[in-house]
C-alpha cells in the first residue's frame, strides 16, 4: 500500500510532468503582439478569416496570437478567453464578439491597460459602447447597406431603368441590424435607379432556408407576375430559388441573396440563383491587421472600414477574370 | 534505508490525512500542482495574481454546476439538465428586470426560483414517478432549453440594469464578484456534504439505497431536496453568467453539464454514488481551469484544449481505478 501509492504519485507525476513538455515547444511570449478573438472557426466565413489575419500578419512581419470560442453562441466561454488574452498582454484585441454584451467587461480591461481595440465584422453596438465608456480604435466588416445597394443596382441593370413590377424583399431575424442594413440599402437604391419595380413585401424570413421557401410560395400565389426576389443572405435565397421553380416561375423571377457562400455559387454556376453580394471575410481579416499595425504606428485609421463585397453572377464566375474572385470563400 | 522508509510512510500518512480529514484524493491535488507548476515554467504570463483572480473567475460557473453535480451523483443519481437549466434561469432573471420591468433583486431572484423550480420537477418526478434520474433530467435538458428560447423568442436579453450586473462584474477589494459568490458557495458546501448529517445521509443514498431506507434515511424526501438543489445553483450559476455577459442568453450553458460532472468526477466523485467531496470536486474545477488558461496563454488553439480535458478526465478516472483495483487486491 505505501509503496503503491509511491508509485502512483511518481506516475502522476511523470505524466504531469510529460505533459507540459509536449506542449512547451508550441508557444512562447513575444513583444508587441496582437490578440485575435474570432467567434469560431468551426465556419467557412471565420475560417477565410483568419486566413486573411495570418497571411496580412505574415506579410506585415507581426506576431499574433489567435483564439476561438468553440461555438458562435459560447458566449461566456469567449469571455473567459478574452480575459486570459490580456494576461499575454497584446498590444491590441482584435475581437469579434458573440454577441453585444458578453465582452464588455474585458474590453474595459484592456481600454484600462491601454490595449488598442478592433471590432472585427461590426459585431459591437456603439451606443452600448458609449454608454460603458469604451473607445475602439476602428470597427472593419462589408458595408451591408452597400451590398444591399448593390443587388439593387444589379438587378436594374438586368431588368432595366424603366422596369415595372412587383418585388419581393425577405428580411433576416427580425431585430437584426446585418439584416435591416442590406435591407434598406437594397429598398433605397431601387427607388433611385428603377423606380418602377415596387416592394410589394418585406417579411422576415429569419434566415431560415424553409421559411423563405413558404413566404416565397405564399407572394407568388398573390402576385403572380413577381419579377424580382431580394433575400437578405444566401440560405434563404436559395430557399426562395426552390419555390420559385417549384411554381413553373424560375425564369420570371431574378433572385438575389447576400453572402457569396459555396452553396449559392453552386447555383449560380447552374443557372438557378441569379446573383449573390459576397462578402470577403479574407479580406476583413487581411485589413483589420494591416490597419492595426498602421494605427500602432500613429497614422490616422478611420473610425469605420468598409471592406468591399462584389456582386457574383454566372458570367462573372465564369470568366473568372475578376481579380477579387481570389477572395471569394 | 530508513529515510526511504520514512519518506514512504509520510506519503501513506499524508494521503490518509488528507482523505479522512479533508475528504480529497491527494491524487487530484497532486495534478494540480505539477499542472500549475508547468504552466509556471512555460508561460512567464502564468503565476500572477491577476492571473490567478482570472481563472477562479472563469472557473466560477462551472465550479458552481460541479458542486451541484457532486451532491447528486454522489447520491446515486445524475442531473443532465444542469446546463439547459442554468441558460433558462438567466433568461428568466432578464426576463423579469428587462421585459416586466422589476426591481433587481426581484430579478436575481428569479434566476435561483426558476433553476430550483426546475429542479424540484425533477426531483418529483424521479421519486414519484419512478422515471429514472437519467431519462427525467435529459428531458428537462430540452424542456429548459426549449422554454428559454420561447421566453426570449429565440433572441439575447439586453439591457439588464446595473445594479444586476454588479454580482457578476463587480470587484470589491479587487476580487471579482463571482469569486466571490463561488467559493463561499463551496465552503458552505463542503462543510454540508462532509460534516453534515444530511451530507453522510447523501452519501449512504449513494452507496446503498436499500441500506440508507432499512437505516431510517427518508430516502424520497432526501432525493427531492437534492434535486431542487442541484436546480437552485444551476440558478445561481444561470444568475453569475448572466451578469457577466450583461444579458439573458438562451443558449448560455450549452453542454455545460458534461464539464460540470467532468469537474466532479476529475475530482474524485464517483459516478455510481456513494463517494465525493465538493474540495475534491473544486480541485478538479480548478485543474480543468488551470488547463484552459494555460494553453490559452501559450496560444494553443482551443480545439486542443478540449482534447487536453478529454485525456486528463480518462486519467484522473484511470488513477482512481488503479487505485481502488490495487487496494481490493491487498
Amino acid at each position: 500500500m505505501t509503496l503503491f501509492s509511491l508509485k502512483m504519485n511518481r506516475l502522476t507525476l511523470g505524466l504531469g510532468i510529460a505533459l507540459a513538455f509536449s506542449i512547451a515547444p508550441m508557444a512562447h511570449a513575444e513583444d508587441g503582439e496582437y490578440g485575435v478573438l474570432m467567434k469560431t472557426l468551426a465556419n467557412p466565413f471565420w475560417g477565410a478569416m483568419s486566413k486573411g489575419v495570418e497571411d496580412g500578419a505574415k506579410e506585415a512581419g507581426i506576431k499574433y496570437f489567435l483564439q476561438a470560442a468553440e461555438n458562435d453562441q459560447a458566449a461566456e466561454p469567449q469571455l473567459n478567453l478574452c480575459n486570459t488574452m490580456l494576461e499575454r498582454k497584446p498590444v491590441a484585441m482584435i475581437t469579434a464578439a458573440i454577441n453585444s454584451t458578453n465582452l464588455l467587461p474585458c474590453l474595459k480591461t484592456a481600454q484600462d491597460a491601454g490595449i488598442k481595440v478592433v471590432d472585427l465584422d461590426g459585431n459591437l453596438d456603439p451606443a452600448v459602447l458609449d454608454k460603458e465608456g469604451i473607445k475602439i480604435t476602428f470597427r472593419i466588416g462589408s458595408d451591408n447597406v452597400a451590398a444591399g445597394g448593390q443587388a439593387a443596382e444589379y438587378l436594374a441593370s438586368k431588368l432595366g431603368k424603366d422596369a415595372k413590377g412587383p418585388v419581393l424583399v425577405i428580411e433576416g431575424l427580425s431585430g437584426n441590424v446585418t439584416g435591416q442594413k442590406r435591407v434598406q440599402g437594397f429598398e433605397a437604391k431601387l427607388k433611385e435607379l428603377a423606380p418602377g419595380l415596387e416592394v410589394v413585401a418585406s417579411l422576415p424570413g429569419d434566415w431560415d432556408r424553409g421559411k423563405a421557401a413558404s413566404i416565397t410560395n405564399d407572394i407568388l400565389t398573390r402576385n403572380p407576375d413577381l419579377v424580382a426576389i431580394f433575400a437578405a443572405n444566401d440560405g434563404m435565397a436559395l430557399g426562395a430559388v426552390e419555390a420559385a421553380y417549384a411554381a413553373g416561375k424560375g425564369e420570371q423571377v431574378t433572385i438575389i441573396g447576400v453572402d457569396g457562400n459555396s452553396d449559392a455559387v453552386k447555383s449560380i454556376k447552374d443557372g438557378r440563383l441569379n446573383a449573390s453580394v459576397a462578402q470577403l471575410p479574407y479580406l476583413v481579416g487581411k485589413q483589420a491587421v494591416e490597419n492595426v499595425k498602421k494605427s500602432l504606428a500613429g497614422e490616422e485609421v478611420p473610425a469605420s472600414i468598409a471592406v468591399p463585397t462584389l456582386v457574383l453572377t454566372k458570367d462573372l464566375l465564369e470568366a473568372g477574370t475578376e481579380p477579387m474572385l481570389k477572395y471569394v470563400k | 534505508m530508513t529515510s526511504e522508509t520514512a519518506k514512504l510512510s509520510f506519503w501513506a500518512n499524508a494521503q490518509r490525512n488528507s482523505v479522512e480529514r479533508l475528504h480529497i484524493r491527494l491524487e487530484s491535488f497532486v495534478v494540480l500542482i505539477v499542472l500549475c507548476a508547468a504552466m509556471a515554467l512555460l508561460s512567464p504570463f502564468f503565476l500572477s495574481l491577476s492571473n490567478f483572480l482570472n481563472i477562479l473567475l472563469a472557473t466560477s460557473t462551472i465550479g458552481v454546476l460541479a458542486i451541484a453535480a457532486t451532491f447528486v451523483i454522489g447520491a446515486g443519481g445524475l442531473d443532465l439538465s444542469l446546463g439547459s437549466v442554468m441558460g433558462l434561469s438567466g433568461v428568466a432573471g432578464a426576463y423579469v428586470a428587462v421585459n416586466l420591468g422589476a426591481p433587481s433583486v426581484l430579478g436575481l431572484a428569479a434566476c435561483v426560483v426558476a433553476g430550483g423550480a426546475a429542479g424540484y420537477i425533477n426531483g418529483q418526478l424521479v421519486t414519484r414517478a419512478f422515471v429514472p434520474a437519467f431519462i427525467v433530467t435529459l428531458g428537462m435538458l430540452g424542456l429548459a432549453r426549449g422554454l428559454a428560447l420561447v421566453i426570449s423568442d429565440g433572441r439575447v436579453i439586453y439591457g439588464l440594469p446595473s445594479m444586476m450586473v454588479y454580482v457578476g462584474q463587480g470587484r470589491p477589494l479587487g476580487v471579482p464578484m463571482p469569486v466571490i459568490i463561488f467559493l463561499v458557495t463551496a465552503i458552505v458546501a463542503h462543510c454540508v456534504l462532509a460534516y453534515s448529517k444530511f451530507g453522510r445521509h447523501t452519501l449512504a443514498l449513494g452507496d446503498s439505497e436499500g441500506a440508507a431506507r432499512a437505516a431510517g434515511i427518508r430516502v424520497d424526501w432526501h432525493r427531492r431536496v437534492l434535486y431542487t438543489l442541484s436546480g437552485a445553483l444551476a440558478g445561481l450559476a444561470g444568475m453569475l453568467v448572466m451578469a457577466r455577459i450583461k444579458s439573458g442568453d438562451p443558449t448560455a450553458g450549452l453542454n455545460y453539464e458534461l464539464t460540470a460532472i467532468t469537474a466532479a468526477i476529475i475530482g474524485g466523485t464517483n459516478l455510481f454514488g456513494g463517494r465525493g467531496s465538493i474540495l475534491g470536486t473544486m480541485i478538479g474545477a480548478l485543474i480543468m481551469g488551470v488547463l484552459q488558461n494555460g494553453l490559452t496563454l501559450l496560444a494553443v488553439q482551443s480545439y486542443y484544449q478540449q482534447m487536453a480535458i478529454g485525456a486528463v478526465l480518462i486519467l484522473a478516472v484511470f488513477i482512481d481505478q488503479y487505485q481502488v483495483r490495487k487496494e481490493s487486491r491487498v
